[in-house]
């Protein structure tokens, strides 16, 4: 582990974790009763397989440091979260804490919908250790900060899913902790609330606090951790400096995502047709400059789309359009034939087109693709594959020199 | 937890001396909610209704009636002076009882998910569930005496004993209900077992009826072998008997209460680590 070459604020281990496994008994059957249960005892049935959420895992992390945590669903980061605020105990090695934990693992536990919201400001309060006395000074500032107002006084059924959230966040960040505890949960609330939070959590932060966080943002892990530690099947695969760990985790990503991809694509080529189309889509591929199949590209690089389909009749002037999205729905482009004034004349039989992209100028994301055949004339979608292929950009590895947004504008800086 | 300045507080996993120990240091700790989960408890049961708190106090005398009106000529009622207070004297004991261990076993398995998701002293809801039964008894506490008073029964000095004997029962309650807690936590159907255990046991009491009339070929093991027979003793003794209780009517149902108080807390505290696993 190479951490000396890394500033850190202090030396002060604030959390360790040496050799510490916790091990979960799953019984392999349900035995629900009693009666069944003292049988199996006696007849040796009883059998349990054991599964290592955390295996031998060791760790440290010094005080006022942001350590991230990343890692596939399942790879042991709650499991290490809840080792440290206390909800559960190791089932070997040792686990040292050292301040007051607030957790962040689950905002708003322990709310009850009955009660009102001044009510369950107590009781959450109380939960995480502080004493009425406290919670009476805290009160007024936690009102403010959930920008609850004269819902504050309505049972908690009545809130939005975000207004709870924004309750629970407010309490449980209230008093600066020695040690926060973050898991996704950034993403509560609506866009200024967020906003808000993250505020929060870094003015936490700038008093000295211990951040632990897991995110499957990568690029809020590097922005904001300074170490961070990839986690995978329970074991620590690299713990290194944040953007050394995000850049090996993004590469073995992007091969696995790479073959998923493709072979996803394959699957989805003949889609089931049941009604007739005069004209269908047979297959698209994605290509890259040496014509190979390929999902995930770096930006600069080229893209070739190959659109194949088979003509049932002769067809005047065939359309066909491409769309691209990014995941989250907004539309970057629609390039179609009839704007390239590209004219299709179909006869029966197969055929196809292609778009080259010489150099794609899409940044890091998930995309997808929707592909279209209209006939010109009367404007009548005859074939349409909608947001069914999808593709990834990921610059790891590569010399790309900006890093945000959506776009790269391809412009260059001078001195004037 | 007070508030902490600096990294005074550490939480070492290897380094704990004894969970049993340590949990009652906790549970001290967490007092304050405590106080807010019996509050809940207490306030969220009768939100939606018109009368709110005061079922606590009609819901026993409406089982009174019930009882009164059913049973009353079948037990030869003539042999008590006054069979509703009788009967409400009883039931009060009886249904703190069932509703503490009921409740400390229903808050772990179903309201449970909160342990693994933030951390609180496990025994918790056990405690609230025993404090939420303690308020609901010392409430109805008010038409016990009113019944006392309109069937022409004394309200004797003893009663200021009444609560040491809810307090001995209180400790069987809390200590059982952990005991049972622990069982349903691994053996879910326990919750529905626990019901029907409840109504037999219930009906082997005393409660609504003279221990005269038991057969007394019986009559000494169902009561000397019958934790809740001393209990529900212990509690008419003061009230509606208007005496102190002797040293072997005190000493019997708190040895009792120590006994199972001790081993409940020993077993569900012991066992606790694993909850989080298993909820």
């Amino acid at each position: 582990m190479a951490e000396k070459a890394i500033a850190l604020p202090t030396d002060q281990t604030i959390i360790e974790l040496s050799d510490v496994s916790v091990k979960y008994r799953v019984p392999q059957e349900q035995i629900g009763t009693f009666k069944e249960y003292f049988i199996r005892l006696l007849e040796g049935k009883v059998k349990h397989r054991s599964f290592n959420a955390l295996n031998k895992v060791s760790l440290s992390v010094h005080r006022g440091e942001v350590f991230g945590l990343i890692g596939h669903n399942g790879a042991g980061k709650s499991t290490l979260l809840k080792l440290v605020a206390k909800v559960i105990r190791p089932t070997g090695g040792r686990v040292v804490v050292k301040g007051r934990v607030a957790p962040l693992l689950e905002v708003g536990a322990g709310f009850h919908p009955e009660l009102t919201g001044r009510e369950n400001i107590f009781l959450n309060g109380t939960m995480l250790g502080f004493s009425h006395e406290e919670m009476l000074e805290k009160f007024p500032r936690i009102v403010e900060f959930s920008e609850l107002g004269d819902f504050i006084d309505a049972p908690l059924r009545t809130y939005s899913s975000g207004m709870s959230a924004r309750l629970g966040f407010a309490v449980a960040t209230d008093t600066q902790p020695d040690i926060l505890i973050v898991d996704e949960v950034l993403s509560i609330g609506d866009e200024a609330f967020q906003h808000k939070s993250y505020e929060r959590i870094l003015s936490i932060k700038a008093q000295g606090a211990t951040i632990l966080l897991v995110s499957h943002s990568m690029s809020m892990i590097e922005s904001i951790c300074q170490r961070a530690a990839w986690l995978h099947r329970g074991q620590i695969l690299c713990l290194d400096n944040a953007k050394v760990v995000v850049d090996q985790y993004l590469g073995r990503v992007s091969e696995e995502e790479n073959r998923q991809l493709i072979a996803a694509a394959h699957l989805d080529e003949f889609p089931a047709q049941k009604e007739y189309k005069p004209i269908e889509i047979r297959q698209v591929r994605l290509l890259n400059d040496q014509d190979h199949d390929q999902q995930v590209f770096h930006t600069g690089e080229s893209v070739q789309v190959q659109i194949e389909y088979v003509a049932h009749e002769p067809i005047d002037s065939l359309e066909v359009g491409i769309a691209v999205h990014r995941q989250d729905g907004v539309h970057i482009t629609g390039p179609n034939t009839t704007f390239d004034g590209l004219d299709i004349p179909i006869q029966p039989g197969a055929g196809g087109v292609a778009y080259t992209v010489p150099s794609i100028p899409l940044m890091e994301g998930l995309y997808q693709l929707s592909v279209a055949l209209v006939n010109r004339d009367g404007n009548r979608m005859l074939d349409y594959h909608d947001h069914y292929y999808t593709f990834r950009i990921n610059n790891r590895g590569h010399e790309v020199r900006e890093r945000y947004g959506l776009m790269t504008l391809k412009g260059e800086w001078r001195l004037l | 937890m007070k508030s902490q300045t600096g990294l005074s507080v550490v939480y070492d996993s290897t380094r704990r001396g004894s969970v049993v120990l340590e949990e009652l240091r906790e549970i001290f700790n967490y007092r304050y909610l405590i106080l807010q989960l019996v509050r809940r408890d207490i306030l969220t049961r009768y939100k939606r209704s018109f009368l709110g708190v005061a079922w606590t106090m009609l819901n026993p005398l409406g089982m009174m009636l019930v009882w009164t009106i059913a049973f009353s000529q079948f037990f030869k009622a003539g042999d008590l002076p006054s069979y509703p207070a009788y009967v409400l004297n009883g039931l009060l004991a009886w249904t703190f009882f069932s509703q503490t261990t009921t409740a400390s076993m229903v808050n772990l398995v179903w309201g449970g998910g909160l342990l693994n998701r933030i951390y609180i002293p496990r025994t918790s809801f056990a405690v609230a569930a025993m404090g939420t039964g303690l308020v609901n008894i010392g409430l109805s506490m008010f038409p016990l005496i009113g019944v006392m008073l309109v069937t022409g029964l004394k309200v004797h000095w003893s009663i200021l004993f009444a609560p040491i004997s809810v307090l001995i029962l209180a400790g069987f309650a809390l200590g059982l209900g952990l005991l049972i807690s622990t069982l349903a936590v691994y053996f879910p159907d326990i919750a529905e077992m626990y019901q029907i255990m409840l109504m037999a046991w219930m009906f082997l009491t005393p409660v609504m009826y003279p221990v005269t009339i038991l057969p007394e070929a019986y009559r000494f093991y169902l009561t000397m072998l019958n934790p809740m027979y001393h209990m529900v003793t212990l509690f008419r003794i003061p009230i509606y008997f208007g005496r102190l209780p002797t040293p072997s009517e005190l000493l019997i149902p708190l040895g009792i209460s120590l006994f199972f108080l001790t081993l409940g807390w020993l077993v569900f505290t012991k066992k606790s680590d694993e909850f989080s696993y298993r909820i």
